[in-house]
């Protein structure tokens, strides 16, 4: 798995089971995602009446950026109010189901995707903002553009973990999104660069049409003003700034392109975690060949030590010799090493 | 194998087998006791010269010979912060099986990322010839495996960057 | 060797467990005069060695590198300043990076051949040694090393070349030299650099 899925693969096969037409059960499922979000699927009431709701850190900063038009225009006639100590929630009822096969799967698909949907608000927002200023800037040259036009709007700062946001800011050319996100150990910092490097370097080489990408250990000139970026001078933050530029940002790529720039920061550390992983297997296979090698030389030129010593270190690690056992019947079967 | 590293491996060779020459000596200080003079240090006069090998300033190895035990300590190259942190990770999966290395010393010496200690036990018990080889070949894999590792990471950096960004193409 | 073995500065009140007292005792194998294990050495002053080192510049002007090589080797600095032997060595280094690889092994022969010529080899491979020991042999180099950080354009400003380059084309020259006197001298060369407590 390279990339990771934009919807939860959970709440996904739970609803695809339900909706397939089984008979219906009672469901008290809390499911975990990314960045903390946890899901509970229940059917408090009846067991045909499915309520997902979400609970997301950000939800302040998400309603305030448009979270709410995009999640009543995408899931309008399930919406209720929601479940304490949740921030939204959907119903469905089992018996009121769409009649198609194909419209079923694209309704659990679309809930799948609620936290997707979710940190939707402020992207969406952001596309629109970029299309206003579009048009605005449009009316002027560069040098006289009025201020508001030439800076762009307001950077929308979204606090989805506990130490790392995301900033949006659109302008009249492109839509700016910076991730600031923590590394916690010497090795990942290392490892983040390089593969933040080759991030950078991607456009570069292959890739021109990519976003551009930037990173850097202080916080970026837009970020200068934002309450709650401060300097720390550690470097064990980074910040990635992603350039959207108006290839990206017509509105039949949009829905595509926020989707996708919601995953980096997990991708991101998903693949520093998987090559820690790697290069952990692989230096404790070496160590285990080195030992293998020692060994050999230790046993092969042994000059002072008696046969019967030798036996005992052949004994000492059994796990190679294939080994014949008896059943009670006085049937011999081998044992694999 | 790159232009330098041979006659440094060839130095580390000649030094190695010449440095091994060790007897059995009782210690001088505490009575029944023998302990590896190299690392008790109580006897000057039982402490040889120490021999530096360097390729460059970040490759070297320090052989600290004495009547009946070497000691030694090897630096391997670390060009960038990958490779310091490839080389500390290693060294500290080798370390935590010293014991299985018999030569090898858990801790290394001051300035050096791995040392070994050969006493004269371990001479007896084992070829002097094949003891020299195994630390040759040892500096020979470590490099090669660490500079493999980075590659690694390398690649896959530049693999996980193109997928990622693929899609907005 | 020092009384108390280990300091560290938070545990001041318990350096008196820390204190070697062998050290104390005149009769300890600790306190072994390791200076009766060889003849009385003379001193030799930074005069001296500017002189001898002032001689072997022009015996190498003149294109006599083995002249040259055998006056370095004649005159080694076993007993003086620190400051004085780190000069000699700078004088060894030099008539040695001055002399072409082709010429190693037959200016090498000869010199073993002639009067003294185990004892001149074997002070050559202790200067070897030294050289490769002490990281600015030859070039001046930077004495601490620190790992450079990755090659990332966009962290931590220009890339730190260090001087590695240079220092490694010395440490090349001394390593083909110390192949070179091997193969001539054998492994007892090694071996008599270990056991020779004149140390350079």
């Amino acid at each position: 798995m390279l990339l990771l899925d934009y919807q939860n693969v959970l709440i996904q096969s739970v609803l695809t089971e339900r909706f397939s037409g089984a008979p219906p059960v009672s469901i008290d499922q809390t499911v975990s995602d990314f960045d903390g979000v946890i899901f509970h699927i229940s059917t408090p009431d009846v067991k045909t009446k499915i309520v997902i709701s979400i609970q997301i850190r950000c939800y302040k900063d998400l309603v305030r950026y448009g979270a709410e038009e995009v999640l009543n225009r995408e899931y309008g006639p399930y919406v209720i109010p929601p479940e304490p100590g949740y921030d939204f929630s959907i119903q469905v009822d089992l018996e009121n189901l769409p009649e198609s096969k194909e419209d079923r799967e694209e309704l659990v698909k679309k809930i799948s995707l609620l936290k997707r949907n979710a940190m939707a608000g402020p992207f969406e927002q952001a596309y629109q903002e970029h299309y206003h200023l579009k048009q605005e800037a449009a009316k002027f040259t560069s040098e006289e553009a009025p201020q508001g036009v030439r800076e762009g709007g307001e950077v929308k700062a979204i606090h989805y973990r506990e130490e790392e946001a995301i900033y949006v800011k659109a302008s009249h050319d492109r839509v700016t999104v910076i991730f600031s996100t923590v590394f916690r150990e010497e090795t990942d910092r290392v490892f983040g660069k390089v593969f933040i490097q080759e991030f950078v370097d991607a456009r570069r080489r292959a890739i021109q049409n990519a976003p551009q990408v930037l990173f850097r250990n202080d916080p970026p000139l837009e970020l200068q003003d934002v309450p709650g970026v401060k300097n720390t001078g550690t470097g064990d933050i980074g910040y990635v700034t992603f350039v959207l530029f108006p290839r990206h940002l017509t509105p039949q790529r949009m829905p595509d392109v926020i989707s996708h720039i919601q995953t980096f920061r997990d991708y991101f550390h998903y693949h520093i975690k998987a090559s820690k992983a790697y290069i952990h297997t692989r230096m404790r296979r070496r160590t285990a060949d080195f030992l293998q090698g020692k060994q050999l030389l230790f046993i092969a030129y042994i000059v002072k030590l008696a046969a019967n010593q030798c036996a005992v270190l052949r004994r000492a690690r059994p796990e190679n010799e294939e080994k014949e056992r008896k059943t009670a019947s006085g049937r011999t079967f081998k044992v694999g090493s | 194998m790159s232009q330098s590293l041979r006659p440094y491996l060839q130095a580390v060779r000649s030094s190695l087998t010449a440095a091994l020459c060790l007897s059995n000596f009782a210690s001088q200080t505490a009575e029944r006791h023998n302990v590896p003079e190299v690392e008790a240090r109580t006897s000057p006069e039982v402490l040889l010269t120490p021999l530096t090998i360097a390729r460059n300033e970040n490759e070297r190895v320090l052989i600290e010979p004495s009547i009946n035990s070497i000691r030694i300590s090897i630096k391997i190259k670390q060009a960038d912060e990958i490779e310091h942190i490839l080389v500390h990770k290693f060294t500290r999966f080798l370390t935590q099986r010293a014991e299985s290395f018999f030569i090898l010393r858990r801790k290394p010496i001051k300035g050096y990322d791995i040392s070994f200690l050969i006493t004269n036990f371990h001479t007896e018990e084992m070829l002097k010839n094949k003891l020299v080889d195994f630390i040759i070949e040892f500096m020979e894999e470590v490099d090669k495996e660490i500079s493999e590792m980075k590659l690694f990471l390398n690649a896959r950096a530049r693999f996980v960057a193109e997928s990622f960004l693929t899609p907005f193409d | 060797m020092s009384i108390i073995q280990q300091i560290t500065a938070d545990d001041l009140t318990d350096n008196w467990r820390r204190i070697n007292i062998d050290a104390l005792d005149p009769d300890s194998s600790l306190n072994f005069p390791t200076s009766s294990l060889h003849p009385p050495q003379p001193e030799i002053s930074e005069s001296d060695c500017r002189n001898l080192s002032s001689a072997v510049r022009q015996l190498l002007r003149g294109g006599d590198a083995e002249g040259a090589l055998r006056t370095c080797l004649e005159n080694p600095v076993y007993n003086g300043p620190d400051g004085v032997k780190e000069q000699h060595l700078g004088t060894v280094v030099e008539v040695l990076q001055s002399i072409k690889a082709s010429e190693m092994s037959p200016l090498l022969k000869r010199v073993y051949e002639g009067e003294g010529g185990v004892e001149l080899l074997d002070c050559l491979m202790k200067y070897l040694y030294k050289g490769m020991g002490s990281p600015g042999a030859g070039s001046g180099g930077v004495k601490v090393m620190t790992p450079q950080t990755t090659g990332f354009s966009q962290i931590g400003g220009g890339r730190n070349i260090s001087s590695g380059d240079s220092t490694g084309s010395a440490m090349s020259v001394l390593l083909s030299w110390h192949e070179k006197v091997v193969e001539v001298a054998g492994l007892g060369c090694i071996g008599r650099v270990m056991t020779d407590f004149r140390r350079v």
